[in-house]
């Protein structure tokens, strides 16, 4: 009886299992697999075993004397300027997204569905047409620069576009949703008593924000944070769009060795990598944050 | 001169408070025309039904709400502009409201800890406190893990480790149950003496109220309807309300014979007088029918024809330590009376002739509703 239930239930999730299995595995074993094959010659791959990938991705031979051998620090800005631009998204997203979710869980219940439904307005529309429309914003002759120009405030136009300013801001744009979203979450179940207590025991407003609310959505951050870092990380289109050649991140830095670099193994290697640091700045992440949490605690 | 006295001894005055919330058609007037002085060191309850009022005058005395009109004075001072941390008054919250992220020591430091004291003093106040509510072991906890008697006697330490000048609970006792909160009012009562602090407690329960204060003020839509010791309330009521709300009561509609000072002759159904007492500021008219308060122990059986007046029996419902008794006077108004069960006498029958003694001075007038 037990046996055969546990077996339905196997059999029950077996098509999540097989979806799971063949389009989220498949594939990154695929990728695992190309990364130390040779590239071929109009693109895609030749099934020779090759480690060449890995070593391009931290390594660079002189064109002239391969045996010269250098670190390759062009890949590693890029991953440098990636973590560093995603970081400074996530910072910025939970600076905006506090008050922002904040001030949607502080409305009466009937109105906070408005809010809710208005910040995931954006969602509604294509992520590539939202990020021309801030292109529209702050290119050299764009909406600001004009403003900003008529107004009498510049006589040039402010270099805005590809910038790792532009980049930021447009990730920021995009991913603000992902932060306000469990933040709101977590104030809407906070307990608004345990802010009346917080100032009944002569906490000022900002002892009340630091030692009772912050604690107590810290759960909406961590959930906030890592939605917004993970895809910022690996953000293709914003960076592509807004920050060009000159601000490129890793996702432009792949997708170029998939297209017109036609190197699929340094393509997949990149990848790979970028899967790797990830995973450990998560596994980072959540250790340094359970821990905290721990020892005040504890 | 008088004033200057009464600020000493009042921890609290409230003048002619006010507060409305929302405007308009749907305004609600939650406090009307609130006068009131609470005196340092005493046990005060605020006592009434749910919708009252209670809870919005002790959120006005903690800082939460704001008055929309009237004046409020801890300690002499005009509070007016004090935010509530600010005031030296904390709160022990109906749902407890302990800090889920903090330990129990935690918990209880957190106002000293806002306070900027040092550590040593912060951890020996806590100690202290602990102590104090019998929840030494429990240091190191969390409010989850405690049961809700653990979480009430925190919330309590938390709210007396500051050392406020009152200290104000909301129902505090409203979820804990019956054996618990009757341990919780003795502990109450004795955090109170052994502190000397104010305390401002607000309940719906009126023997609550009874047990542990040293004045009670009845609470009904947002007015004082009555304020005095629990002795004054319970056999001195002046309304029907406060009659009713506080204990089993019997109401009888009898007519004025004669009015002497602040006393009265009452005709009772049996043609019989007796004395009754006025509440205070009531003149009635000779032949004007008056309602009469007494309580179910301040009569006694006696055999038909002796006693103030006849009565037949409707009913007797044991209580265990005593018997309530249900009779009908000879004009058809329901009476109660309370015998207690210590001499081993049998129930009257239903439907027998009994007569009642009205206890000497036990009648009292009540104003008109």
């Amino acid at each position: 009886m037990n046996r055969s239930t546990h077996g339905w239930k196997w059999l029950l999730v077996s098509p999540a299992l097989l979806v799971l299995v063949f389009a989220a595995s498949g594939p990154l074993l695929i990728v695992a697999v190309y990364s130390f094959l040779s590239p071929g010659n109009m693109g895609g791959v030749a099934w020779e075993f090759s480690t060449e990938a890995w070593f391009r991705v931290f390594f660079k031979r002189d064109i002239f004397e391969p045996e010269n051998v250098a670190l390759n620090a062009d890949f590693l800005a890029v991953f440098q300027r990636t973590l560093w631009l995603s970081f400074q998204t996530t910072v910025i997203c939970a600076l905006l997204g506090f008050p922002t979710a904040w001030f949607i869980a502080t409305r009466p219940p009937h109105r906070r569905m408005i809010w809710l439904f208005l910040i995931t307005v954006p969602f509604w529309t294509n992520l590539l047409i939202r990020t021309f429309a801030i292109q529209e914003l702050i290119r050299n002759n764009g909406t600001i620069n004009t403003l900003l120009q008529w107004l009498g405030i510049t006589s040039r136009p402010i270099d805005m576009m590809y910038t790792d300013f532009a980049v930021l801001m447009g990730m920021s744009y995009v991913f603000l949703p992902l932060m306000v979203l469990p933040l709101y979450a977590a104030m809407e179940k906070l307990d608004f008593r345990l802010v009346e207590a917080g100032y009944d025991l002569y906490a000022s407003r900002m002892q009340v924000l630091r030692h009772v609310i912050l604690p107590l959505v810290k759960p909406g951050f961590i959930a906030g944070s890592i939605l917004v870092f993970i895809p910022s990380i690996g953000a293709y289109v914003t960076p592509s769009v807004l920050g060009g050649g000159r601000s490129m991140m890793v996702g432009n830095l792949i997708a170029l060795q998939f297209g017109q670099g036609r190197n699929w193994p340094l393509g997949a290697a990149l990848a790979m990598l970028l899967l790797v640091v990830v995973v450990t700045a998560l596994i980072f992440y959540l250790r340094v944050t359970s821990r905290e949490t721990g020892e005040r605690h504890g | 001169m008088v004033t200057d006295q009464q600020n000493h001894h009042d921890e609290i005055e409230i003048v002619r408070v006010g507060k409305v919330f929302g405007q308009g058609d749907t305004a609600y007037h939650a406090l009307i025309d609130i006068d009131l002085a609470i005196r340092s060191g005493e046990f005060f309850t605020l006592l009434g039904p749910s919708g009252c009022g209670k809870t919005t005058l002790l959120r006005v005395i903690a800082g939460f709400e704001h008055p929309n009109s009237g004046t409020l004075r801890i300690k002499g001072v005009d509070v007016a502009g004090q935010a509530p941390n600010q005031r030296r008054v904390n709160t022990v919250f109906q749902n407890y409201a302990l800090f889920p992220h903090l330990t129990v020591a935690q918990n209880i430091g957190f106002g000293l800890k806002m306070l900027g004291r040092p550590r040593a003093e912060i951890a020996a106040t806590t100690d202290e406190m602990m102590h104090l509510v019998k929840m030494d072991s429990m240091a190191a906890r969390k409010p989850a893990e405690l049961s809700g008697g653990q979480q009430q006697r925190v919330a309590l330490a938390r709210a007396l480790a500051p050392r406020p000048n009152v200290l104000l609970l909301d129902e505090p006792l409203s979820a804990l149950d019956l054996k618990l909160r009757k341990e919780m009012q003795t502990e109450l009562k004795r955090l109170q003496v052994e502190t000397g602090i104010t305390f401002v407690f607000v309940t719906h329960d009126q023997e609550e109220a009874l047990t542990m204060s040293d004045r009670i003020a009845v609470m009904q839509q947002g007015r004082i309807l009555q304020l005095g010791t629990p002795q004054e309330i319970y056999h001195a009521p002046t309304t029907r309300f406060v009659a009713d709300f506080i204990g089993e009561t019997n109401v009888l509609n009898l007519q004025v014979v004669a009015v002497q000072g602040n006393s009265a002759e009452l005709a009772l159904p049996s043609g019989q007088v007796v004395s009754a007492r006025l509440a205070a500021g009531l003149v009635p008219k000779q032949g004007d029918t008056v309602a009469a308060v007494i309580r179910p122990e301040q009569a006694t059986l006696t055999t038909p024809d002796a006693g103030h007046m006849p009565a037949t029996v409707h009913n007797a419902v044991f209580f265990g330590t005593d018997t309530h008794i249900h009779l009908t006077l000879a004009d058809g108004q329901p009476f109660i009376l309370r015998r207690q069960n210590n001499a081993g006498l049998s129930d009257p029958e239903q439907g027998s002739q009994i007569g009642v003694t009205l206890a000497q001075g036990a009648l009292q007038i009540l104003k008109g509703d």
